[in-house]
């Protein structure tokens, strides 16, 4: 079926498909798929994808029968399900729970410049049936966990979330996807950090190999603010990381790193975008990626630096091991750079695990598989011990043992 | 014999590197190896310690009645054979005690042993690491990580006294030291030597000889030895290089 058939077979399921200047915009989209050549060569959303797995789905959409749980489990703490991408209302002092309306749409979606050309994210705009919006109110420091449950099989989710941190706020975000349901997750974070706003938003994503999950996030940061990512990827199904990021005043910074646990016949995708937008901020980029098997990965970084981001600083780093001379991984740093004062550098390296090491460790009385392991661990030690969030150590550990387990 | 290597011969990628050589080294004996470079040197070293990168033509090396080809490169180290690199290697991210500990455990298993809790073994790297001279905050690095050349072949050395090989291979392990570095590792080396254990000694140079007396010093040249006798032969190659030996 293509993307117009499906549409208008839908259109009542789909979010504001009755605001006529969003029905208006998604005809635009519509035409974008209808008459796009699909440029694979040029476009980094379709590296590595079938994207017609993608455009020709079968809609499905359930509205999940128990709605939502959100615990405030201790004080400035909650835990919030999300089924099938929808969350319950919820307001308290500290923060505020609720469902995106038509403004949110137009807000990214209308306006959005920088994924013009990314088909997943228009994907999400044209089908979105569900998400929810975030506001951390100003000056609270709060901790949310949201576990992101899809119910049934064959579901395509097309969920957006606004993530708001008002004026001095802090906001400590860990996202689980742990899914094990032939199903498609396409979700879009839009996120803003107001003036003196710190989020530390961790994703964990370890779904099945049945389940696709695609997260695009878009985070924009004001004067002082802070906004990290840490992505651990241990999934079996297919995931797309892709985050960007604007820093659109001064003194605010991004720093996105990611590492992904790739075996079998699996795929991924990511890719960071950082755009330099004022004066004295600073972006870091790092991705590492472990690939066993025929597994296969893509990274590309951009940092773009405008001319009135003087003194800037932007760093990129790419580092991939691969277990097997089957797997592959490509790795694409860029830096566009049209300020004078800037530092900023990228490095990427990938290849097999280092004989020399094996050999070494093994001499000492080390078994190969266990050399191998510890090396692993090793690659990505730093990010690991730099996790300031026990649970989350606890979580990444226990599961960095299980894929290392497989590894042989 | 507690090693014994007869007509090796060994190549790298259609090279051939060693040339038929012999050598038999009992309990409790040091022998040093010289030869000018590219002579094959680390290679006898490195095929000792299992290294797969050599193709194997011809020979056999028996050590502690084991076949050594039958023995994987971690088995030979359980089995008490201990190669001190030249160029050891660095390994961010992997610490130095978690990995001595898991080393000395893997020896202990295959004899058999019990295996040694974390206190004990912090005492005894502890100890072993002050007579070295290594500072304390050093063992909480990652392996060679960062280290001046002194430094990797004095944790070289401590690695050796942790897991107290009976044979132990020093490749040009003077190569890159000062005088008082050179002074603390072969102190560290006299200390282990017992008559129940022994040592390789590869150099290029007389000067290790001075702080090690080996019992046996051999000259190879071209993958073989050309001569074999006591330490008058390292004087003998001081004063005239290798020069008459090829």
């Amino acid at each position: 079926m293509n993307i117009q058939d499906n549409y208008q077979k839908n259109r009542k399921n789909i979010f504001f498909s009755e605001n006529k200047d969003i029905e208006t915009h998604r005809e635009k989209l519509i035409n974008i798929f209808e008459n796009d050549r699909f440029d694979k060569k040029n476009n980094e959303s379709l590296k590595n994808i079938n994207l017609k797995n993608f455009i020709d789905f079968n809609y499905k959409y359930l509205i999940p029968e128990e709605t939502s749980v959100i615990n405030n489990t201790h004080e400035n703490s909650y835990s919030i399900v999300s089924v099938n991408g929808q969350c319950s209302t919820f307001k308290d002092d500290k923060i505020e729970i609720t469902k995106i309306l038509d403004e949110d749409y137009n807000d990214f979606s209308k306006n959005n410049t920088i994924e013009k050309n990314d088909h997943f994210v228009n994907l999400n705009s044209l089908f979105l049936n569900s998400g929810f919006k975030i506001v951390i109110k100003r000056n609270n420091k709060i901790k949310i966990k949201i576990s992101n449950i899809v119910t049934d099989d064959d579901l395509t989710i097309f969920q957006k979330n606004n993530i708001i941190c008002q004026e001095g706020s802090s906001l400590s975000l860990i996202e689980e996807y742990e899914n094990k349901n032939n199903s498609t997750s396409n979700i879009l974070n839009v996120i803003k950090l107001e003036k003196h706003s710190q989020l530390n938003h961790f994703l964990i994503q370890d779904n099945s190999s049945n389940h696709n999950l695609i997260i695009t996030s878009h985070s924009s940061c004001k004067k002082d603010s802070t906004y990290t990512q840490k992505v651990y990827n241990f999934s079996e199904g297919y995931v797309r990381n892709f985050h960007y990021s604007e820093l659109i005043e001064t003194n605010s910074e991004a720093d996105l790193q990611g590492i992904f646990f790739l075996k079998d016949n699996n795929t991924s995708n990511n890719k960071t975008f950082v755009k330099h937008l004022a004066e004295d901020c600073k972006s870091n980029q790092v991705y590492k990626g472990i690939l066993n098997d025929r597994a296969k990965a893509t990274y590309f970084s951009n940092t773009h630096v405008d001319q009135v981001a003087q003194k800037t600083e932007g760093y990129q780093l790419s580092k991939g091991i691969l277990l097997s001379d089957s797997a592959s991984y490509f790795s694409k740093p860029e830096l566009k750079i049209y300020a004078d004062d800037v530092k900023c550098s990228h490095g990427s390296t990938i290849g097999p695990i280092d004989e020399n090491a094996i050999f070494y460790l093994r001499s000492r009385g080390m078994s190969k598989i266990a050399a191998t392991k510890i090396l692993i661990s090793s690659f990505i030690n730093e990010e690991l011990s730099s996790i300031d969030n026990e649970q989350m150590s606890e979580i990444i550990q226990k599961k960095l043992v299980r894929y290392l387990s497989k590894v042989k | 014999m507690f090693l014994e290597i007869k007509d090796l011969s060994v190549k790298i990628e259609n090279k051939n590197i060693l040339n038929g050589l012999n050598l038999n080294i009992n309990k409790g004996e040091v022998h040093a190896i010289m030869g000018p470079n590219g002579c094959g040197k680390s290679t006898l070293a490195n095929v000792l310690a299992g290294k797969e990168d050599y193709e194997i033509l011809n020979g056999k090396i028996n050590f502690k009645d084991n076949d050594l080809f039958d023995l994987n490169i971690e088995e030979r180290a359980q089995e008490g054979m201990f190669l001190a690199f030249q160029y050891p290697v660095e390994i961010p991210g992997v610490n130095i005690t978690p990995f001595l500990h898991s080393a000395i455990n893997s020896k202990r298993k295959r004899m058999n042993e019990e295996e040694i809790d974390n206190l004990s073994f912090a005492k005894l790297l502890k100890s072993k690491a002050s007579d070295l001279g290594i500072n304390i905050d050093m063992l909480k690095r990652s392996v060679n990580t960062g280290f001046s050349g002194g430094e990797k072949k004095r944790y070289e050395i401590l690695q050796m006294s942790i897991l107290n090989p009976d044979l132990a291979i020093l490749d040009e392990t003077d190569s890159g030291l000062d005088i008082d570095a050179l002074k603390i590792v072969t102190d560290g080396v006299n200390k282990l030597k017992t008559k129940d254990n022994s040592f390789l000694i590869i150099t290029h140079y007389q000067k290790l000889l001075d702080y090690i007396k080996p019992d046996y010093v051999h000259v190879m040249v071209n993958g073989s030895i050309v001569k074999s006798g006591g330490s008058e032969i390292a004087d003998e190659i001081e004063k005239d290089g290798f020069q008459k030996f090829q």
